[in-house]
């Protein structure tokens, strides 16, 4: 009975891909485009897929995403491969591991298959690599989104995961440059212009903590660690401080919902996975009809109209696809 | 009555915690010069506040390393239990009080313990490379086996208690008011608990004179294997507290929030006097070196050090305070060999 059982599971297992992948392979006209994530649980993905599966319909392409279960750079090699061995038109890869897939990419290539990433631009094997935004652009960005909650005046200071990441760094710089140029009314705390939170929501309320304790005059706080924010709004909260001083910062919509919707955080910044997804499937098409690219490129995607390329590199395009999160649309992404 | 004096003076001269406690007040009297906050109720409160979750660990590292070992596991451990009682709770959507939290985390804790305390106790291997290994072990069944991910809402009742407070402190001058939690009364009772069983308990004496010479507590009768397969499930027991407090306190559950926190933890416990080679050390000593540093970490900006120098300024408070701990040994051990000496030059 028990092994009887046994093989039945067994060949379910073995014909269920045939089953499944039914679908896929019946549509034979035009382009097959791939897109491949990390991986498909990560709510991050979900919401990519959301976005390749809206451009499908959109465009009535062959256009999917497929990933692998969990994310491992073995496995997304592996899976790329297969779709190499199945001969289809455009892969959009965004990379777990540059080294282990950078290969993979090549033999793809070799093959005559077009390669897109996200995410990527340390990648040599591609045809394009884009990035939703470039990091100078992302800061301005979110320092554009404090300043306007701290009315456009007053002291703040800069959060970072520590000193040494360079991201984070870069939006910090860019987000001050920003402000001396834009907004005259607004101080740099000299005393502290950067401190760290060691991505680490209890070291950033801490650190906010002691801030607001030293410096009464400090007004806001730059934040560009997902934790950040988070961090230093329980510090606002504690101390009694909210519509007093504010924080602005990077952000998951689902993790600081009950954040934004008590106003303690007026809005986080993001970028969303469902238009980087759109983006990577309409360059491959781009690509494929064979028209040139040349900045701008627009993409006929919000955020992604006026695409420019990286100081230095012909392949890494940066494009304007940050979003803003606050209380009135914190539950549309599902993540 | 004066030789009484001089004779209760070299005593407390000999212990370690004087010296500390001079080396705390200086520090609390210079940051209170740099920034006039530090004395400052709400301050106070903060630096309590703080300290609950890194001095419920420090009970549990001192009893591990008085016993003669080195446990690195206990943040990956607390993690553990709370990431599984959490999930579990918010899967059948508890809606009661928190201390469903704490039995479900505590119990889960006791186990993991059990698992360490069975390597260590059982099979006689040294703590610390169990506990290298555990340390994987648990964390890898928290992101593999559990999944775990960033959870945005707890329990209702985990929330309550984290933002429920004593009191409110408040600043007269700055108007800031900060809040001191009930998690508190937590702290202060596993404390209480941990001293008395410390000083009165066979148990107690059992884990220092394990650490003193296994072989000899052997021989006076100790049964060292069950004391310390008890040591390690205590251990994980209180760590797994402190893992629901945080998750309350923070209102998210941060899966690898607290990783990493074993050496600030470690560097406290022996910043407070305890030999790390085991036998000798006091929990008031412990106490003292765990605030230091809670108090050190969360005063840099008051101090008015820049970011980039704040590891340099902690690693050094690390080296000068264990410095003072270890030349109080040595010249303890000085004090020791020269009585010895003596009478065998009498009877010569």
């Amino acid at each position: 009975m028990k092994k009887t059982l046994l093989l039945v599971l067994a060949m379910t297992f073995l014909v269920s891909p045939f089953l499944f992948s039914a679908g896929q392979a019946a549509r034979d006209d035009g382009y097959e485009i791939v897109v491949v994530p990390k991986d498909s649980s990560n709510p991050w993905f979900v919401r990519m897929k959301e976005g390749v599966d809206e451009y499908r319909e959109e465009t009535g392409l062959n256009v999917y995403q497929r990933g692998t279960a969990q994310i491992d750079a073995t496995l997304q090699a592996q899976l790329v491969q297969d779709l190499i061995a199945q001969g289809v038109d455009a892969i959009c890869v965004v990379p777990v591991d540059i080294e282990s897939i950078d290969p993979v990419l090549e033999q793809a290539r070799n093959a005559g298959i077009v390669v897109i990433t996200h995410e990527g631009a340390a990648l040599e094997n591609v045809d394009y690599n884009i990035e939703a935004f470039s990091n100078v652009g992302y800061g301005a960005f979110i320092m554009d989104n404090l300043a306007e909650a701290m009315d456009y005046e007053g002291v703040y200071t800069t959060m970072v995961a520590s000193l040494t990441v360079g991201a984070h760094n870069e939006w910090a710089n860019a987000g001050v440059a920003h402000q001396k140029e834009n907004y005259p009314n607004m101080t740099l705390l000299a005393a502290q212009p950067r401190v760290e939170s060691h991505d680490n929501g209890d070291i950033a309320y801490n650190v906010a903590l002691e801030l607001f304790k030293a410096y009464p005059q400090l007004k806001g706080i730059m934040g560009t660690s997902s934790y950040d924010a988070p961090g230093i709004a329980r510090a606002i909260e504690e101390l009694g401080l909210v519509d007093r001083v504010f924080t602005s910062g990077t952000g998951l919509p689902l993790d600081n919902a009950a954040l934004l919707e008590s106003g303690i955080v007026k809005s986080l910044t993001l970028w969303d996975p469902a238009e980087a997804g759109k983006a990577m499937a309409s360059l491959a098409l781009k690509v494929l009809n064979g028209e040139e690219i040349a900045a701008p490129v627009d993409l006929g995607i919000g955020g992604y109209n006026a695409m420019t390329f990286r100081e230095g590199s012909n392949t890494t395009l940066e494009g304007e696809g940050w979003i803003i999160i606050n209380a009135d649309n914190v539950y549309d992404f599902g993540f | 009555m004066d030789e009484m004096l001089k004779l209760k003076l070299k005593r407390i001269s000999r212990k370690n915690e004087p010296y500390l406690f001079l080396v705390l007040l200086a520090l609390c009297l210079l940051i209170e010069v740099r920034s006039g906050q530090f004395f400052a109720a709400n301050n106070l409160v903060d630096i309590a506040s703080a300290l609950i979750v890194p001095g419920l660990f420090a009970i549990g590292a001192f009893m591990v390393i008085v016993s003669g070992g080195i446990d690195v596991s206990f943040p990956a451990l607390a993690s553990l239990s709370v990431y599984a009682s959490t999930t579990y709770l918010l899967s059948i959507d508890y809606q009661g009080g928190v201390w469903l939290a704490f039995l479900l985390s505590i119990l889960i804790g006791a186990v993991l313990g059990l698992f360490n305390g069975i390597f260590i106790g059982y099979f006689k291997l040294p703590t610390l490379i169990v506990t290298l290994g555990s340390t994987n072990v648990f964390r890898g069944i928290m992101q593999g086996a559990l999944d775990s991910k960033q959870l945005a809402t707890i329990p209702s009742g985990m929330r309550e208690f984290g933002t429920s407070a004593l009191f409110i402190a408040r600043n007269p001058v700055s108007g800031l008011t900060s809040r001191m939690p009930v998690a508190f009364l937590v702290f202060a009772g596993v404390l209480i608990l941990m001293f008395l069983m410390l000083r009165y308990t066979m148990f107690g004496r059992s884990i220092y004179s394990i650490g003193g010479s296994e072989v000899s507590a052997h021989r006076a009768g100790y049964n060292v294997v069950r004391t310390k397969i008890i040591i390690y499930i205590l251990v994980g027991m209180i760590a797994s507290a402190a893992g629901v407090i945080r998750v309350s306190m923070m209102q998210q559950l941060h899966p690898t929030n607290m990783l990493g926190m074993e050496l600030k933890v470690i560097a406290g416990v022996v910043l407070g006097g305890t030999a790390i080679t085991g036998g000798r050390g006091t929990l008031l000593g412990c106490m003292i070196g765990t605030l230091l540093i809670v108090i050190v970490e969360n005063s840099m900006i008051l101090l008015g050090i820049p970011t980039s120098w704040r590891s340099v300024f902690t690693g050094a408070l690390i080296i000068i305070g264990t410095g003072v701990s270890a030349r109080q040994v040595i010249s303890m051990h000085k004090v020791k060999s020269r009585s010895i000496k003596q009478p065998i030059r009498r009877g010569a």
